[in-house]
């Protein structure tokens, strides 16, 4: 008897919505397809703009020296002369300005300094790539210049430069590719697991009380909290849907979108982590169905309701926000025992591939606590009079 | 049976219902008369256990509202006045069998059952249709179906004629009858004293909250000397004074 009211609302529940072709469109279609459209733009833009920094690089030159033909070899390089070249760089027309000062080469030549001028816009991404590759050059031709004048002095190269530092990145391909990924599928997967059940949450307590067959249906004699169960149920498949959507989409992303990705693979996982994610993503869900259907009861209406429901969207954003630029290893401790902040945080680390043990009890732990205390409150007040009627 | 005694309901500071008795006996049809805002709906909603009396005591079915509620709803079926609440994503026959479940009942004599009350309604055209479309007599005719799916003892029908065209009001009054004849008791609630002339024998009047009468309608003819049923009405309601 038990179970099956569970069973019988849940079912209808999920008939109710395949036939709601609305709800369906929201939770699950929206984010396969505007993720990767997103990105997509974003990805593209980025890399069309890079690539049109290195295609063309035009810039004008003042003053002549041997220089010059270093800098001809710089790929893509263009000469300008333009009437005004400081309002051509504004303007984008030109990506640097070169001032070779009277009588360069004749300094370098007598064994002095020389100067030189260059000009650019450190507001615009391309003209601080040419930027960059002038400097290149100069360095190179400067060092060429010094190597010739120790060598005239009898000394060596390794005279002036007695320490040679290698440097190696340590962090594993997986772990690099995690540090990115840590950054982004938090924040995707808690926002969509927010929001993924905010339209049915809405619906399944202030829509049906607005309709009146909430009324009916506590006229009838079943446990209030089982009617919560199987809504909680609905809500929660809901949220999964949607976050598995924005996954299973993102994933797709990585593998065939604009951005490189240094290979996301399942390796990533370990048995443990993967469990660890699960049953963090779960809570959370919980978590925010309660929550949701807890704010559905407290609206007056389903208008008040989508109010209300917006509010949750925020409070997911917040924490995986705040947490996207920060290293795992650098989270404060107590942030595993604050709501929402300890779901994300443990989805961080497991996308860094190593869980600190404690943090997984710690964080596991109190989600739990708090998707119970949040089903009891909203189960207690489910009981109490007036909420299933409209005002 | 239902038995309505000193019941006064607050919601805050207004008072929606004062000092209310009455008593309908088993196997009888009875009126619940009132304007609207009078407290009817309220005080349906009490016997139903959506909502509790802020003071006194119901009994229905010989159980009270406050100490035994599961007892009450097992054994009571209720029509809300107003937009009846379907799912409208969701057919007819499907609403009804939704409200089987809750009750406990099997699959197959939900299906015996729904055969039995389209027939009784005349809905076997629009059972497997989704209610969404359906007029207000076709939405009507389900949520009546729905709310006698589990074959209740008690059935509460608040204000069930509102809305429907003269056809669909007398289908319901034959239903009604048929009920009777089961040896259903039936509160039935309206503010047309002419619509509860036709079914009732006795009645208890309301107005904003107070109870002005209770007994049989003849007994309220004979004391007020009057035939017209909407001058008896106004007449009782003008007497006492609020
Ligand atoms: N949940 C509630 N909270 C506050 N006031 C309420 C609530 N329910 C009803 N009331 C008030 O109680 C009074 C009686 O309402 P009720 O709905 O019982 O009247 P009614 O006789 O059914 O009227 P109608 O014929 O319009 O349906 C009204 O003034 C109404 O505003
Ligand atoms: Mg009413």
């Amino acid at each position: 008897m038990r179970n099956t009211i569970i069973w019988a609302v849940f079912q209808k529940e999920m008939r109710d919505l395949f036939r709601d072709h609305k709800t369906w469109l929201g939770t699950f279609l929206i984010p396969l397809v505007l993720v990767p459209f997103v990105f997509f733009l974003m990805g593209s833009s980025y890399s069309s703009q890079e690539q049109e920094a290195r295609a063309h690089v035009p810039i004008a030159v003042y003053g002549s020296s041997d220089l010059l033909k270093q800098l001809e070899a710089i790929p893509g390089v263009s000469f300008h002369q333009p009437s005004d070249p400081n309002q051509a760089l504004q303007a984008g027309q030109l990506r640097a300005i070169v001032r070779i000062p009277d009588r360069f080469d004749e300094r370098l030549e007598a064994g002095g300094t020389a100067q030189l001028h260059v000009e650019y816009d450190s507001t615009n991404q391309k003209s601080v790539y040419a930027r960059d590759v002038i400097e290149e050059r100069v360095m190179a031709y400067s060092k060429q210049i010094a190597a010739e004048r120790l060598q005239a002095a009898g000394l060596s190269e390794t005279a002036i430069e007695p320490i040679e530092a290698v440097y190696e990145q340590v962090a594993s391909e997986e772990k690099r590719s995690g540090g990115m990924l840590a950054g982004i599928i938090p924040l995707m997967l808690v926002v969509s697991l927010a929001s993924g059940g905010i339209a049915v949450a809405n619906d399944l307590i202030a829509g049906e009380r607005e309709r009146g067959t909430l009324e009916a249906l506590m006229s009838a004699p079943i446990p209030a909290n089982q009617l919560l169960t199987a809504k909680l149920l609905t809500v929660m498949i809901m949220s999964c849907t949607s976050a598995t959507a924005s996954l299973v989409s993102l994933t797709l992303i990585l593998h065939f979108g604009p951005i490189a990705s240094q290979g996301f693979a399942l390796s990533l996982f370990t048995p443990v982590t993967l469990l660890v994610l699960i049953l963090t993503l779960l809570l959370l869900a919980a978590f925010f169905a309660g929550l949701e259907l807890m704010l559905s009861m407290k609206a007056k209406s389903v208008k008040e309701g989508q109010t209300y429901m917006s509010a949750v969207i925020f409070l997911a954003m917040i924490p995986s926000y705040m947490l996207m630029p920060i290293h795992p290893v650098d989270i404060p401790q107590h942030y595993y025992m604050i709501p929402v902040f300890n779901g994300v945080s443990l989805a961080k680390e497991v996308f860094y591939g190593k869980i600190d043990p404690m943090h997984g009890v710690i964080g596991l732990g109190t989600s739990l606590l708090y998707v119970v205390l949040i089903i009891a409150w909203t189960a207690r007040l489910f009981r109490r009079e007036g909420v299933v009627v409209k005002p | 049976m239902i038995e309505v005694r000193k019941v006064s309901k607050t919601f805050g500071a207004f008072t929606a219902l004062e000092d209310v008795s009455f008593r309908v006996e088993a196997g009888e049809v009875y009126g619940l008369l009132g304007e609207n805002g009078a407290g009817k709906t309220t005080m349906m909603r009490m016997m139903a256990t959506i909502l509790k009396p802020t003071e006194g005591e119901i009994e229905v079915a010989g159980y009270s509202v406050r100490i035994e509620p599961d007892e009450v709803r097992r054994r009571i079926g209720i029509l809300f006045g107003g937009d009846v609440g379907l799912y409208s994503r969701l057919t007819a026959r499907e609403n009804i069998a939704y409200f089987g479940s809750m009750y406990g009942m099997e699959k197959q004599a939900i299906g015996e059952r729904i055969e039995r009350l389209s027939q009784m309604f005349e809905m076997g055209a629009f059972l497997d249709r989704r209610v969404g479309p359906f007029s207000r007599g076709m939405k009507q005719k389900v949520a009546i179906a729905r709310t006698l799916v589990h074959d209740p003892d008690v059935i509460l029908l608040d204000e069930p004629t509102t809305g429907l065209d003269v056809t669909a009001a007398n289908i319901f009054r034959r239903v009604i009858g048929r009920l009777q004849e089961e040896g259903k008791t039936i509160l039935f609630s309206s503010h047309n004293m002419g619509e509860i002339d036709k079914l009732c024998k006795r009645i208890a009047l309301i107005h904003k909250g107070r109870l002005q009468f209770a007994g049989a309608l003849e007994q309220l003819r004979a004391q007020y000397g009057k035939e017209d049923l909407d001058e008896l009405f106004m007449t009782v309601v003008e007497g006492s004074g609020r």
